[in-house]
């Protein structure tokens, strides 16, 4: 039984898998925050260059993927699958368990499969800057990486809380060039408006996108890039799910469960979306792909789907997606990362028509989970990636009981390096189980924007 | 050079090993019983912890400080009361407390119970934090030590010490003795604490700021709060947040009732609730835990009585309270005097501890 199942550099994807193309229904489209018309082209234009626009809203099943991002990439891929031998063991479970290794890129994550593109499409557009912002790090250090790849400025605004919480996140960004800014601050106007009612504000993953968005709007050399959530980003991630079904095909086998962690869903959207797709066409109907959140914020299983906007200043489009309203500041004592308001509108709208579902988990159990896998198959997982290995695991355990032999393949989406403060909070019982009012807070979710 | 007052109520818990459940008019009672004064033993066992050399005591002669504190081998004190020959009362303790603020301590430590703890608190009020070295029959109010230890420790930090509120709890001693625990909050004080393990976790840490924690909880309810809807909203200072939130004075030791964003009753008897659900409007309860042990019901909020409870339905009662009181409180407890209520109590519960989020606590019968 091998271990690692392992693609030569050659057998890296060499297009990107384009989900909208085999959507049962067409995605509703993003509107205008002003008019609340769809938005086109040009109303994106402002802070995207025009590429990621079009693969934004692109109906081809696939699009290419330039020679000069694949040259990157294979940095780091193809990724190894695992076999979780010592796992499948210590459960004592007839399933096969099979994880995607994204922990090997530079950044620790999943996170540079999109950084990477995107810096490359607005360095193409001539873009000298790109403004970002970060919740605990991953994806400003991501970005960072990419940037300094193709010679542009990065800035990046940092959750507060982040900044102050996670100083070698921090290091890196420096390490690979950009300026990284505690968010709220007071270099925007969106961050001002929150300071301003707030002193105290630990700050949020979607203050920092307002901040981010105001910088790029109003700066002309400046773009902005999103590391989850809108269509391009999860696009890019597909090379993740493409290459686990050619590896799993090296093993005569193909998933019955696929899982990943959701906070905006680029990581399970990356995993699931070739799957997804195969279970569309009729191909593979009864694959069970799972996304997995904090109980805490969980967007998909007590969300309200609907148009929202993707920021806290409503600077965004509105996306229709499941989400907790975009008021909503999750609790920043969280551990388990994983705290957007909203979701992915492609993983939305699957969630929503039954294609894919969704957990949520307590942060104790989770961490509880992370502790099994890495004292059996070794890896210090992030806390997010925690979630998937939960639900992993649960399912390797319902398997104990029925005696099904599944194969259950997660994406195991970055290391836990820098967050062993997290884990350190877990060994001293300091771990809170959040959960989230939803009873109570069906009345306010009467407040989102309303749409006809 | 840090100022501490301690003061030992001598016969505090002297009740308690022969049976009489609280010591308040029972001494010679509790002697001829061949009770044994142990208050002194317990403020030794904390006191001689304590090493640090920038500490000065005010103290009282004799078994009120004076003996415990050269037991512990300390010696740098000053004695500021003058004990009576033979027994104490409360009036002692109120009388040396007095002396100590007037003396301008840092804080008031004390060995007791809660019947020495309202007698400090009658006195220091919440102008000096308190903290209370256990040595009582009933230890019911949230300002007592952990451990002896963690008296040192505190000490120790004095200069750089983190208070919270803590809740002083009245306990009926005659009920007591027949077995009915009947309590009623009287008063909020501050107690001393060392900064807490704050989870350095993926984002930010405990919420240390207890007026931002109450401000988001009162933010969240009162915008969940529903129309033609009666509130019934119990004692303490979380609670009184959402009150003030609604511009309503609230009953800070009370229990009030709203109704439309409107006060429809001040400082609420079980009558008065009763007769606000005598219509067929919905109705909420909200609460907090209340004193050292998390009480939501039966400790402190005696009008919301299980009669009530059952009127306004288990489903609908919501518990605030903040990060702070929430990990100071692994367990729920909830001793409403019906068991056959107690027990539909779910094993666990949300309790709200800041805007749109809440924690899962386990609740014990």
């Amino acid at each position: 039984m091998q271990t690692k199942i392992l693609l030569d550099e050659e057998e890296m994807p060499k297009r990107w898998y384009n989900v909208l193309a085999d959507l049962l229904s067409p995605l509703d489209p993003p509107l205008h925050p002003a008019t609340q018309k769809p938005v086109g082209p040009e109303d994106l234009s402002a802070i995207f260059p025009m590429e990621l626009i079009r693969q934004e809203m692109s109906p081809d099943r696939y699009i290419d993927i330039p020679a000069e991002v694949l040259e990157v990439l294979s940095l780091w891929r193809p990724s190894p699958l695992y076999r979780a031998k010592r796992l499948e063991r210590h459960l004592k479970t007839p399933a096969k368990i099979y994880y995607k290794w994204e922990g090997v890129s530079p950044a620790g994550s999943h996170k540079p499969n999109t950084s990477v593109p995107q810096a490359y499409y607005n360095m193409k557009a001539g873009v000298e800057r790109i403004a970002t912002e970060t919740g605990a790090g991953q994806w400003g250090s991501a970005l960072a990486f990419a940037t300094m790849l193709y010679d542009l400025q990065c800035t990046i605004y940092m959750v507060r809380s982040s900044y102050t919480q996670k100083p070698y996140r921090k290091s890196m960004m420096q390490v690979w060039g950009a300026e990284c800014i505690p968010s709220p601050s007071t270099k925007t106007k969106s961050g001002q408006v929150v300071l301003a009612k707030d002193p105290e504000t630990p700050g949020s993953l979607g203050i920092a996108i307002s901040e981010a968005v105001e910088d790029a709007a109003t700066h002309k050399d400046t773009n902005y890039a999103l590391g989850s959530v809108l269509n391009h980003v999860c696009l890019h991630q597909t090379v993740i799910g493409q290459e686990c079904r050619e590896q799993l095909a090296k093993v005569d086998e193909y998933p019955d469960v696929v899982i990943g962690c959701v906070g905006g869903g680029s990581n399970f959207a990356g995993i699931s979306f070739p799957f997804a797709g195969d279970k569309m066409s009729g191909k593979h109907k009864d694959v069970d792909l799972i996304g997995v959140e904090p109980a805490s914020c969980p967007t998909l299983t007590k969300g309200l789907y609907a148009y929202d906007f993707g920021d806290v200043a409503g600077l965004t489009p509105l996306l229709k997606m499941f989400t907790l309203g975009h008021d909503f500041v999750p609790p920043s004592i969280h551990a388990g990362g994983l705290r957007y308001h909203g979701d992915s509108p492609i993983v939305s709208k699957l969630v929503h028509e039954g294609v894919m579902r969704a957990v949520a988990y307590h942060q104790s159990e989770v961490f509880e989970a992370a502790q099994t896998f890495a004292r059996t198959e070794g890896i210090i997982v992030a806390p997010e990636t925690s979630h998937a290995v939960k639900a992993a695991i649960d399912q390797a355990l319902e398997c104990r009981k029925t005696g099904e032999a599944k194969t259950i393949l997660f994406n195991c989406s970055g290391h836990g390096n820098f967050d062993m403060t997290a884990y350190d909070a877990f060994y001293a019982k300091k771990l809170v189980d959040y959960e989230y009012p939803a009873e109570l807070i069906k009345q306010s979710l009467a407040r989102l924007p309303k749409i006809p | 050079m840090h100022r501490i007052g301690f003061v030992v109520n001598p016969v505090a818990g002297l009740g308690g090993t022969v049976g009489l459940k609280g010591t308040d008019g029972v001494i010679t009672e509790a002697l001829r019983r061949g009770a044994v004064p142990s208050a002194n033993e317990r403020a030794i066992s904390a006191l001689k912890y304590i090493h640090g050399n920038d500490i000065t005591f005010l103290t009282c002669s004799g078994l009120m400080g004076e003996t415990a504190l050269q037991k512990a081998g300390i010696f740098c004190f000053s004695i500021v009361y003058n004990s009576p020959v033979g027994s104490t009362t409360a009036d002692d303790t109120r009388r040396a407390c007095r002396l100590f603020l007037d003396e301008h301590v840092d804080l008031v430590l004390f060995c007791g119970g809660d019947g020495t703890a309202r007698d400090v608190y009658d006195t220091v009020g919440s102008k000096v934090p308190m903290l209370g070295i256990p040595a009582g029959v009933k230890m019911y109010s949230a300002v007592f030590a952990i451990d002896p230890k963690s008296v040192a420790a505190v000490l120790e930090n004095a200069g750089s010490l983190m208070t919270r509120e803590a809740e002083i709890l009245d306990i009926d001693e005659q009920s007591y003795r027949k077995g009915i625990l009947s309590t009623r909050l009287y008063g909020i004080a501050r107690v001393a604490a060392l900064e807490e393990y704050v989870q350095t976790a993926k984002h930010v840490i405990e919420e240390k700021d207890e007026e931002r924690a109450k401000n988001e909880i009162a933010n969240f309810i009162t915008e969940v709060m529903l129309p033609d809807t009666t509130y019934i909203i119990g004692a303490g200072t979380t609670t009184e947040s959402i009150v003030h939130k609604l511009g309503l004075r609230k009953t800070l030791l009370g229990v009030d009732v709203v109704r439309n964003r409107l006060l429809l009753v001040n400082d609420a008897d079980e009558r008065a609730l009763l007769a606000t659900l005598n219509n067929d409007a919905d109705s909420r309860i909200i609460v907090s835990p209340i004193g050292a042990q998390g009480f939501i019901f039966g400790r402190g909020t005696q009008q919301i009585s299980a009669e009530v409870i059952r009127k306004v339905g288990l489903s609908n009662i919501i518990i605030v309270a903040t990060p702070a009181k929430c990990a100071d409180t692994p367990l729920l407890y909830v001793d409403t005097g019906d068991p056959e209520l107690d027990a539909q109590f779910p094993d666990s519960v949300q309790v709200i501890t800041g805007y749109r989020i809440a924690q899962r606590k386990k609740i014990s019968k």
